[in-house]
Parts: C-alpha cells; sequence; structure tokens
C-alpha cells in the first residue's frame, strides 16, 4: 500500500512538474513595456512632430485603459505601456543625445523616432550601433534604408523615392497632354524634400517628355520666397514644384500669391498633408487649385485593426479640441498607426529581443491595413505598401477647399484642372 | 535676375534694418546685448494675430497699439533687470547669459500658451497682388514694412538729435560715467531708450508674418543672428548705421538667393564673421567697443 500511495505520489509528482514546464521555460513578464520616443515641442518641425507625439500618446492612453498590450511571448498576459518621452526642440544636436540616453539610461524595449527626416537621421546610426530596432514613423530619406541594417523599419510614409513618382507619371502623361512641357523644382536641402527632388529630376530626365529649366536648393529654414519666384518666372516654367516642410509651403504659397506670378501647375507637399494647418496660414486663396499629395488623412481606407478614420477624428477632436495648438492631419493618422503596427508586434513577437522585435514587425508586412492603408515593407525597412495619390485642392463653396484625388486613375476620384 | 535681387535686396533689408534698429540701440546706450530682441520680436507678431483673431484689428492698427504697448512695457523690464546688471563687474557678458535666459522663458511660455505651430494674419489684409518696380514683382506688405522701416529710422533719428531727451541719449551713448557726473538721469534715459528698442522689435514683429510667411515661438533665436549680423556690419552702438547694414544684408541674401540659393543661410555668419576680420569696428568705423 505504502509503495502504491510512493508511486502515485511520484507520478503526481511528475505530473505536475510536466504541466509546469513550459510555464516555467516562458520568461518571467515584464511589469511594463518602455516605450521611448522624442518630439519637437518648438521649432520647425514641431508642426509635424506634435500631432505624431499626440496621437501616439492617444494610443498609448487606449492601450493602458485595456490594461495594456495582451502578449504571446508572456503567456497572453496584458503587459501596460510606459512612455518615455523626451522633447528635442527639432534640433538634431539634441535628438542625438536623446536617441543615445533612451537606449543606454532609459533601457527602452521600443524606441520610436521623431517626426520626419530631419530628425529621424541622427536616430538611424545610433540605433544601429547599439543594435535596437527603430520605429521609424515618417523619415522618408532613402538613405535610411540598406539592406545590411535590419534595426530599422519605416511605419506611416512610403520611402521618399517612391512618394513623387505619381506627380511626375501626371505630367509626363496627363500633363503633357495639356500642354505641360516645363517645370521648375524649388526643394528645401534636407533629406526628405531633397531625395524627393533628385527623384523627380531623374524621372523626368529618364522620360524626356517634360523638361526640367530651373532646379535649386535653398536652406530648410527659408522664410522668403520672393525673389526664387521672379527668378523661376524668368525661367517660364508651366509647372512649379516647391518640396519644403510646413514652413516653407506656407512661405512659398504667401508669396506666389503675393507676387502675382501664376503657373499652370503649382505642387506643394504641405498643402494637402496639413490642409488645415497650410490653409490657417495662407488663406483659402492662396492654395486653391494647387496640387499635393494625397494624406491618408484625406482618403477613407478600410482599416482591419483600430479605429477608422472618422472614428479616430472624432476621438481626436474630443481630446485635442480646435485651439489646442495641434492641428489634425495626416501627422495625427501616423502617430496613432505607429502605435497600431507597436500593437501588433508586441501581440505577435517571440521575445523582447531587438532582433525578435525586427521579424514581428517584418512579419506584418502586407498583413496589416490600418486607416493608413497598407503596411508593406521592403526588406531594407522601406515603406512601400502606402500610396501618395496626387491631388488638387479645388473649391467646394464658399471659403472652403477639398483635397481631389487626380491621378492615378484607379485611386482618382475627380479631375485635375491645370492653370491657363 | 540681378537687377531683380538688388531691388528686393533694398526692400527686404529695410525691413532687417527695422529688427535691427532697437537692439543697435539698447547696445549703443547700455552696452547690453539683448538676446530676447527677436523674442520681442516674436510677441509683436503674437500680439498682432491674437488682435486680428480676437477684435479683428487691421495689423497697421495693431502696429500703433504695439508700439504704445511695448514702449511702456520697457520702462518696467528696464528698472527690473538692467540697472542691477550694469552694477556688475562684465555687465556685456552677463547681459548675454541673463537676456538668453529671459529669451528661452519667452519661448517656453508662448510655446505653452498658443502652441507650437506656425500662426500668420491673411495677406489680403495688407492688399493682394503685387507691385512691380523695374519689372521687379514684389508684395504690397514689403513697402508697408519698408515705410514702416523708415518712418522708425526718421523718428529715431529725430528722438537722437532734435530731441532734449535725444541729446541727453547721446551723451550716455558717449559715455555713462561722465553723463552720470554732469547730473543726467541715466536710468531715465537709458529705460526710454530701452522702451522704444522694444517697441520697434514689436513693430517688426507685427510685419513679420508678412515678411517671413509665419511667426512661431522659436523663431527668436534666428532673428536674434541675424538682427546681430546687421547691426555688427553697421557698426555696433551707431543706430543710424544699422540702415546700412540691413541694406547689405538683404542685397546679400538675395543675391544668395539668385545664384547660390543653398548656401544662403550661411550668409549672417559670413557677413559677421567678414567684417569682424576686416573691419571689427563695422563699415561706418565708429569705435565703440570697449577692449
Amino acid at each position: 500500500m505504502r509503495s502504491k500511495l510512493l508511486a502515485l505520489g511520484v507520478l503526481a509528482a511528475s505530473g505536475i512538474a510536466m504541466a509546469r514546464a513550459p510555464a516555467q521555460a516562458q520568461p518571467a513578464a515584464p511589469s511594463q513595456i518602455t516605450i521611448g520616443e522624442l518630439y519637437a515641442s518648438s521649432g520647425p518641425y514641431a508642426s509635424i512632430s506634435m500631432p505624431v507625439y499626440n496621437a501616439f500618446k492617444m494610443w498609448v492612453d487606449e492601450t493602458n485603459a485595456k490594461g495594456g498590450v495582451q502578449m504571446q511571448a508572456f503567456g497572453n498576459k496584458r503587459i501596460p505601456i510606459k512612455l518615455i518621452a523626451y522633447d528635442d526642440q527639432s534640433s538634431t544636436a539634441t535628438a542625438a543625445t536623446l536617441y543615445n540616453q533612451l537606449i543606454t539610461q532609459d533601457h527602452v524595449d521600443l524606441l520610436i523616432a521623431d517626426s520626419g527626416s530631419v530628425l529621424t537621421s541622427v536616430g538611424v546610426p545610433i540605433a544601429r550601433e547599439h543594435k535596437q530596432f527603430l520605429f521609424d514613423v515618417s523619415g522618408t530619406g532613402a538613405a535610411f534604408f540598406s539592406d545590411d541594417n535590419p534595426y530599422i523599419a519605416l511605419m506611416a510614409d512610403p520611402v521618399s523615392t517612391i512618394w513623387p513618382h505619381y506627380i511626375s507619371d501626371y505630367l509626363n502623361d496627363e500633363g503633357y497632354k495639356e500642354g505641360i512641357r516645363t517645370v521648375a523644382i524649388l526643394y528645401s536641402t534636407n533629406d526628405f524634400t531633397g531625395t524627393q527632388a533628385a527623384a523627380l529630376k531623374g524621372f523626368f530626365e529618364r522620360d524626356k517628355k517634360v523638361k526640367v529649366v530651373y532646379y535649386q536648393g535653398v536652406p530648410t529654414n527659408t522664410s522668403n520666397y520672393t525673389v526664387l519666384i521672379n527668378n523661376i518666372a524668368a525661367q517660364n516654367p508651366d509647372a512649379v514644384l516647391e518640396l519644403g516642410y510646413v514652413g516653407n509651403d506656407i512661405a512659398f504659397l504667401r508669396n506666389l500669391q503675393d507676387s502675382g506670378n501664376q503657373f499652370r501647375f503649382v505642387f506643394t507637399i504641405y498643402g494637402g498633408t496639413e490642409k488645415e494647418e497650410i490653409e490657417k496660414n495662407v488663406g483659402v486663396s492662396a492654395v486653391a487649385n494647387t496640387f499635393s499629395y494625397v494624406p491618408a488623412s484625406n482618403y477613407e481606407y478600410k482599416p482591419e485593426i483600430g479605429m477608422t478614420q472618422t472614428e479616430f477624428r472624432a476621438a481626436w477632436e474630443k481630446k485635442y479640441p480646435s485651439g489646442s495648438g495641434v492641428a489634425f492631419g495626416a501627422n495625427a493618422i501616423y502617430g496613432y498607426m505607429t502605435g497600431l503596427v507597436i500593437q501588433r508586434t508586441l501581440e505577435t513577437t517571440k521575445s523582447l529581443d531587438q532582433m525578435a522585435i525586427h521579424d514581428a514587425v517584418f512579419a506584418l508586412s502586407g498583413k496589416l491595413k490600418t486607416l493608413d492603408g497598407t503596411f508593406e515593407l521592403r526588406k531594407d525597412g522601406a515603406q512601400i505598401g502606402e500610396v501618395t495619390p496626387l491631388g488638387q485642392l479645388q473649391p467646394a463653396g464658399k471659403d472652403d477647399l477639398k483635397l481631389v484625388a487626380v491621378y492615378p486613375p484607379d485611386l482618382a476620384n475627380g479631375k485635375a484642372v491645370l492653370g491657363k | 535676375m540681378l537687377i531683380g535681387a538688388v531691388i528686393a535686396g533694398i526692400f527686404f533689408g529695410l525691413y532687417f534694418t527695422l529688427v535691427g534698429l532697437g537692439l543697435n540701440l539698447v547696445f549703443g546706450v547700455m552696452r547690453i546685448v539683448n538676446l530676447a530682441h527677436g523674442d520681442v520680436l516674436m510677441l509683436g507678431g503674437v500680439a498682432a494675430w491674437a488682435l486680428f483673431t480676437s477684435l479683428g484689428l487691421h495689423p497697421l492698427v495693431s502696429a500703433v497699439l504695439v508700439l504704445v504697448v511695448f514702449l511702456v512695457a520697457g520702462l518696467p523690464v528696464y528698472y527690473a533687470v538692467v540697472p542691477r546688471l550694469l552694477r556688475s563687474r562684465d555687465s556685456e557678458m552677463l547681459s548675454l547669459i541673463l537676456f538668453f535666459g529671459l529669451s528661452q522663458m519667452i519661448e517656453a511660455v508662448t510655446t505653452i500658451s498658443i502652441g507650437a505651430t506656425e500662426r500668420s494674419l491673411p495677406p489680403r489684409l495688407m492688399g493682394v497682388g503685387p507691385i512691380i518696380l523695374f519689372g521687379t514683382r514684389l508684395p504690397k506688405a514689403w513697402f508697408y514694412s519698408a515705410a514702416a522701416s523708415a518712418i522708425a529710422v526718421l523718428a529715431v533719428y529725430f528722438y537722437l538729435y532734435r530731441t532734449r531727451l535725444g541729446t541727453l541719449t547721446r551723451a550716455v551713448m558717449v559715455s555713462r560715467d561722465e553723463a552720470l557726473a554732469t547730473g543726467i538721469d541715466v536710468n531715465m534715459v537709458s529705460a526710454v531708450a530701452f522702451g522704444i528698442s522694444l517697441a520697434l522689435a514689436g513693430i517688426a514683429g507685427v510685419f513679420a508674418p508678412f515678411i517671413m510667411g509665419s511667426i512661431t515661438p522659436n523663431m527668436g533665436v534666428a532673428i536674434n543672428l541675424t538682427a546681430f549680423a546687421v547691426i555688427v556690419v553697421g557698426t555696433l552702438g551707431n543706430p543710424l548705421g544699422t540702415l546700412l547694414g540691413g541694406i547689405i544684408y538683404g542685397v546679400s541674401l538675395m543675391l544668395m538667393q539668385t545664384y547660390l540659393s543653398s548656401w544662403a543661410n550661411l550668409l549672417p555668419n559670413l557677413l559677421l564673421i567678414g567684417v569682424l576680420l576686416i573691419r571689427p569696428e563695422g563699415l561706418l568705423g565708429r569705435k565703440v567697443r570697449r577692449a
């Protein structure tokens, strides 16, 4: 009897041990996931950085309200997010110090770059050196991505070389039929716009239809374009493409209207991308009929995760009502969308090891549809899923403009109207 | 393109004369460098924006209000800050630190109050369409700002050379100690000059949205650098030399934008380095800096 009891005890003990074995192999769940992020509350990039930061905070709050992210790696336990965010004040030098601090002092689990190519550019080599995966929200400079760097993925914008191809396609196709023969390209000398300008010049030279008659770079802090516009007008181009950040586009569009010069086709990046911000500063008449990219904020994608654009906008306006200083626009969507990618990454990653994070992010490629469109990565981490249709800000009633997608034809919901 | 750049540069430079005029007046009278000058300019722009959005005031009306308010506000600010600064052993150097701190404070408070993004005024307020001068198209706002600058230069000239207070101010500019010894109320004279300086910066700020497209809380630092280049070129401590410095800056910038646009933002630094190496007393040659 005693031997039977002993045998049963041994069996029971071994059964319990076997049942516990997988749990013991699983690493202990951390009390929180720390995410490090930079933002710019002041300086020339504040207007593209603060919407990203505010929207990302919305995702953090929403997630923590549910108890955190449910992570398979830790037995489907919900783990809350702790956000450590520093203000780089639009300074690359400060940003470099803070990226280092987030990695080496705060030991964050996940690292998010500040918005835009300029403030991301300093984070790319630092993250790579420390083998820390960088969630690059909207730093689209082509030089950031290479096959030998697995520590980066672009979240919300296509890489800069992809952005402008619909502009050149339109001008070489429908524009050419309408008599567009010459183009002037004026760009700010930074990774984001410099890459786009070089890509555009290459497209036009390759296709040999529309001729580039003016190609000049200006410092990103340029705040007056009057003489530059007069110089462009002296070349008499049919189309003018101004590639700059928000402050550049505001100054350019105001100066263009003030100068009285008119061109058949005028393009700015932020006329559509940050439509409210631009309209507020330059007025409806100065931006009417200009062309721009159609961002996710003006295009209703059907998300398979997270809020729809309408729901997100309502939540945004509840949290950041008009007059709060940060306008709703594409960058707000980029911030929220980055949160959704991180959510899925954390849910599916095998561990918090940075290469496991890399694998989890890349496993989402082509399978994740958010309010920003399809998330798809090239093998070097460049974003290629999301598209940037060409749009035109067409009058819609008194003192209002509607951003109409005009190219490519399969994405168009209106027809372009060229100036005479 | 050359003639266009020169004409545009003269008008643009006149605006920067207005920007630098007050900074130079303060240095001339008090031998201190107001590194918050650009931030005061920004506050002038914010005031014009706030007055337009809340009361619908035209910026030219706002300019008059800003002139009065900033002039009056300058008096207590002077008495709170400058006399103590001037009693220190190296007031010129300490002023850099103190006003840098003030600059950061103004920027931070403004950012908290109105946000970090761009603010502007509708271009139509200064008239739509260009004025064409020798074939060069210039915004109407440039003429208004150039006119405001010309009026400011003339007013400062009139104040310095045609009023009793101006005579006393020039006496303080020559030697603060000797002026004090002769019984001049140096603090009162300096306080008025400080108020005028803030008022000039404020008026320049009202025109800033039309010249620079928009205003942001952080614009002060860049403005300071440019204003400093303008007054060093024109001669530190000589308010009227600012006119020369402003025009040289404006014309050089427009020429750079025309022929070497990518390098245009180097211009203030190049002008500063060039003048300090070749003619450190400034182009008008009046030696006012202490060794």
